[in-house]
């Protein structure tokens, strides 16, 4: 195999591909990366057995062919490289890298060896803006529950409906809801189409949405989903992202949501989050904070045995009843700071029902977060 | 040559294979696969994920066909499918971990297919006198499903544990017959149900699923009281599922015959199987209560203690939890145990609550709750016995209760005569005394009147 490529692409395709490597004790092959000279194109493959992401790179392709190569010793050696063009050749299972300045080769290994990432039909698909769907995913991820007792709500729910996307994540306490409305959003299939991806997947699917324009593309089997993002130059996929869904039956997280309250509160967003905090310094081992509400103000108080106590006033316009509430206030943190705007609303239904924290004339995101019992 | 069984065909071929690969491949690749299927010479190997069925399908599929055909010459192809693992139920995975006094999600404990919460089980289920009469109906339905005692009917007073009585032979039953299709379901859910499906037009989808249930457990059912509709569907499903042997569990918290607005024909079958009630736990039970959650929560709690706790405390079990939460949260802030005097001033809010008076507006209220009533003239002056029986028990209650004079009742009725009071008190009295069926009522009644 031998084949040129320009060093900023191949820097692009080593950072999406090598980031599932390096993990594997019992199959060592996992640890490399698969590298294939095609017509016209550089190919690079990763996988861990539950996700495989493949990249496609434009290059000079002069022989084809393919190895593995341990990937963190590539990827150091090709960081390092600020020329504008590489060479790349194989011979014998050795991989020799060639620029203007710059000669290396390291050990490679053959390829039959490497796991066969799935194909997928590539009939219908889900179509969305990258940038969008990005956008609600880092909002979403980090929410879900690290505990693996229950794998169904360890992972990210993707629902995909004819006209609107919801992402949705929990860890049993809280609950976060996006929504993604958009007019180049296209779901081709006849059913609305769910599925369970695990944090680590997601958090690969942001990686790979990071930087990129326009759509990505989703395809769906069964047990296995595929993203797919295109060349900026060419009608070609840049990146396949290949992953097992989480299997089981999300929970009827809709019902969680409560639909009423006894009590709403607008308020500003930077003020509340600025004497959360400042109460979170005194709210003990359980992170405890009282919020109460005194005609139009928000009282937010917290006490710890040892250190001392806070109280903090905020002005706020308070509707229905009044109310005296305990929450973790990293809770209420995660809740406040994913609002694009300043302006919060806070729904409560009583001292031992789920809060609501959303935006107020916005009806894309959804916080639900349980109270701390008194 | 001897015919091998699909478990031991498949053996043969992983034995095979292992001697030929790495140890790392061979559990990459061929841990968990199985046989599923074969027919018409074509073998159907499940395997977990879709990495697995690539690789097996590519990489081994001539060698695995080579091995099987030595051992069953007919097998002509084999193909792969996935087959995740099935995750084994059990109901031990129940962690008690109520330290935490962060709420969580209640939805999320329930189990999705019965919509039982695997926390309630028969084990940590304390029976006494008062409840042992319900949980020896539920174990002889636990063996025989929809042969005996059809429908259970358990009712009794709020916080005795009807619910987890009723959802631990729920969940006792599905580790004990797998194949059952076991659904638990509050009636208030049930009423939505119905009422969603006639306004979306899928009655029949309903009853249908309803229909394919082996197991049905209704919990709170004096909830359709009046809710003709769901009655009538009701009726029906209970029908289909009773004439084709399938266990129905209903809970109350009042006796069949006392549950207002609901039509006689479904009335008599709910009596027409095992009626049990629970009662009020006596002091040793409650004791053993309060110990046993005390020990689920790895909190001490001296004899004393417990004692003077569940002596102050005597109608309601989740008013017993509700005061060890107390004393345990108390005890984590402070960070030193408390001794019986700290509990005594920490319980004296709820138990002062306890013994505090009622007013009479209060049980009649509740009465007039209780049975359902909706007029108030008549409940004052009819004579029929519908109306005439509340209002004497109201009566008699604010004599007992509250001791109210005769005359001061009677003012309260419309300006009765004192006699008339007298009268309706005594009348009371002596069917208290006589009719068990009625004595429960009028506890179920005090019970309401206090606890809320």
């Amino acid at each position: 195999m031998k084949l040129t490529i320009l060093t900023q692409d191949l820097k692009k395709g080593l950072s999406f591909t090598e980031r599932l490597t390096g993990k594997n004790l019992t199959l060592p092959i996992l640890n490399n990366l698969l590298i294939e000279a095609l017509p016209n194109f550089l190919k690079i493959s990763s996988t861990d057995l539950e996700t495989g992401i493949e990249w496609w790179g434009l290059s000079k392709t002069e022989e084809e062919g393919k190895i593995t190569i341990p990937a963190r010793i590539l990827v150091q050696v090709i960081n390092n490289i600020s020329d504008e063009k590489i060479e790349i050749e194989v011979k014998n299972d050795t991989l020799f890298i060639k620029t203007k300045t710059f000669k290396t080769q390291i050990k490679g290994y053959t390829s039959d060896d490497f796991p066969i990432i799935p194909k997928f039909s590539k009939e219908e698909f889900i179509e969305v803006n990258a940038q969008e769907l990005k956008d609600c995913l880092v909002d979403v991820v980090d929410i879900a529950s690290l505990s693996q007792i229950r794998p169904e709500i360890s992972g990210i729910y993707f629902v995909f409906k004819k006209d609107v996307v919801n992402l949705v994540a929990t860890d049993s306490f809280r609950l976060i809801e996006r929504t993604l409305k958009s007019e180049t959003y296209k779901n081709s299939f006849d059913e609305d189409i769910k599925f369970i991806l695990s944090q680590k997947t997601t958090k690969e699917i942001i990686n790979i949405l990071q930087e990129k324009s326009g759509l990505v593309k989703i395809y769906y089997s069964e047990s296995q989903i595929l993203f797919e993002t295109n060349l900026n130059e060419i009608d070609h996929p840049e990146i396949n992202l290949i992953s097992r869904q989480i299997e089981g039956n999300y929970p009827a997280y809709k019902e969680i949501i409560p639909k009423e309250h006894k009590t709403r509160v607008f308020i500003d967003k930077d003020s509340l989050i600025k004497q959360v905090k400042l109460a979170g310094l005194f709210a003990g081992k359980i992170n405890e904070i009282k919020i109460k509400t005194i005609e139009n103000n928000l009282e937010i108080l917290s006490q710890d045995i040892e250190l001392g106590e806070n109280t903090s006033v905020v002005e706020a316009s308070v509707e229905g009843e009044a109310i005296e509430v305990s929450f973790n206030y990293k809770f209420i943190l995660d809740g406040l700071t994913r609002i694009k705007s300043n302006e919060a609303v806070l729904d409560f239904q009583g001292a031992s029902s789920a809060g609501v924290i959303k935006e107020k004339n916005n009806e894309s995101y959804t916080y639900v977060v349980m109270p701390i019992k008194k | 040559m001897k015919v091998m069984t699909q478990e031991q065909i498949w053996q043969s071929v992983l034995a095979q294979i292992k001697l030929n690969v790495s140890s790392a491949n061979f559990a990459t690749w061929f841990a968990n696969t199985r046989i599923s299927d074969l027919e018409e010479g074509v073998l159907t190997v499940s395997v977990p994920n879709s990495f697995s069925k690539e690789w097996l399908e590519q990489k081994y599929k001539t060698d695995i066909l080579k091995i099987i055909r030595s051992v069953d010459s007919s097998i002509k192809d084999i193909e792969y499918i996935i087959a995740p693992l099935k995750k084994s139920f059990s109901t031990n995975t129940v962690k008690i971990n109520k330290e935490e006094e962060q709420l969580g999600f209640s939805e999320f404990e329930k189990d999705e297919e019965t919509n039982l919460n695997p926390k309630y089980n028969l084990k940590n289920l304390i029976i006494g006198p008062f409840n042992e009469m319900a949980h020896a109906a539920g174990e002889a339905i636990i063996d025989n499903p929809g042969e005996v005692y059809n429908p259970l009917f358990v009712y009794g007073g709020v916080g005795l544990g009807k619910t987890h009585l009723i959802q631990g032979i729920g969940n006792r039953i599905r580790s004990l017959h797998l194949n059952k299709k076991i659904r638990y379901i509050p009636a208030e859910k049930l009423i939505t149900d119905v009422v969603n499906s006639i306004r979306e037009n899928k009655v029949e989808e309903l009853k249908k699923e309803f229909k394919s249930i082996d197991v049905l457990i209704i919990d709170d059912i004096q909830f359709i009281s009046g809710k003709t509709k769901t009655q009538e569907e009701f009726f029906h499903i209970f029908n289909v599922l009773y004439q084709n042997n399938k266990q129905i569990i209903l809970s109350s918290d009042k006796h069949p015959g006392s549950i207002g607005a609901l039509t006689d024909r479904l009335k008599s079958r709910f009596e027409g199987g095992m009626i049990a009630d629970i009662g009020m736990p006596d002091l040793e039970t409650r004791i053993a209560i309060l110990k046993q959650k005390a020990e689920e929560r790895n909190f001490n709690l001296s004899s004393s203690a417990l004692e003077y706790i569940a002596s102050n405390i005597q109608k309601n079990v989740r008013e017993l939890e509700g005061a060890l939460n107390k004393i345990i949260i108390t005890e984590k802030i402070t960070k030193k145990p408390a001794t019986l005097d700290d509990i005594k001033k920490q319980l004296k809010n709820i138990i002062s609550v306890k013994t505090k008076i009622t007013t009479p507006e209060k049980i009649i209220n509740t009465i007039f709750d209780f049975y359902n009533l909706d007029n108030q003239e008549l409940f004052v002056n009819s004579r029929k016995k519908e109306f005439s029986r509340p209002r004497q028990l109201s009566m008699y209650l604010l004599k007992k209760e509250l001791k109210l004079s005769y005359s001061a009742i009677g003012r309260k009725f419309g300006g009765k005569d004192h006699t008339t009071v007298m009268h309706s008190c005594s009348l009371i009295e002596r069917e208290y005394a006589e009719n068990q069926k009625f004595s429960q009522e009028v506890e179920m009644v005090l019970q309401r009147i206090y606890s809320e």
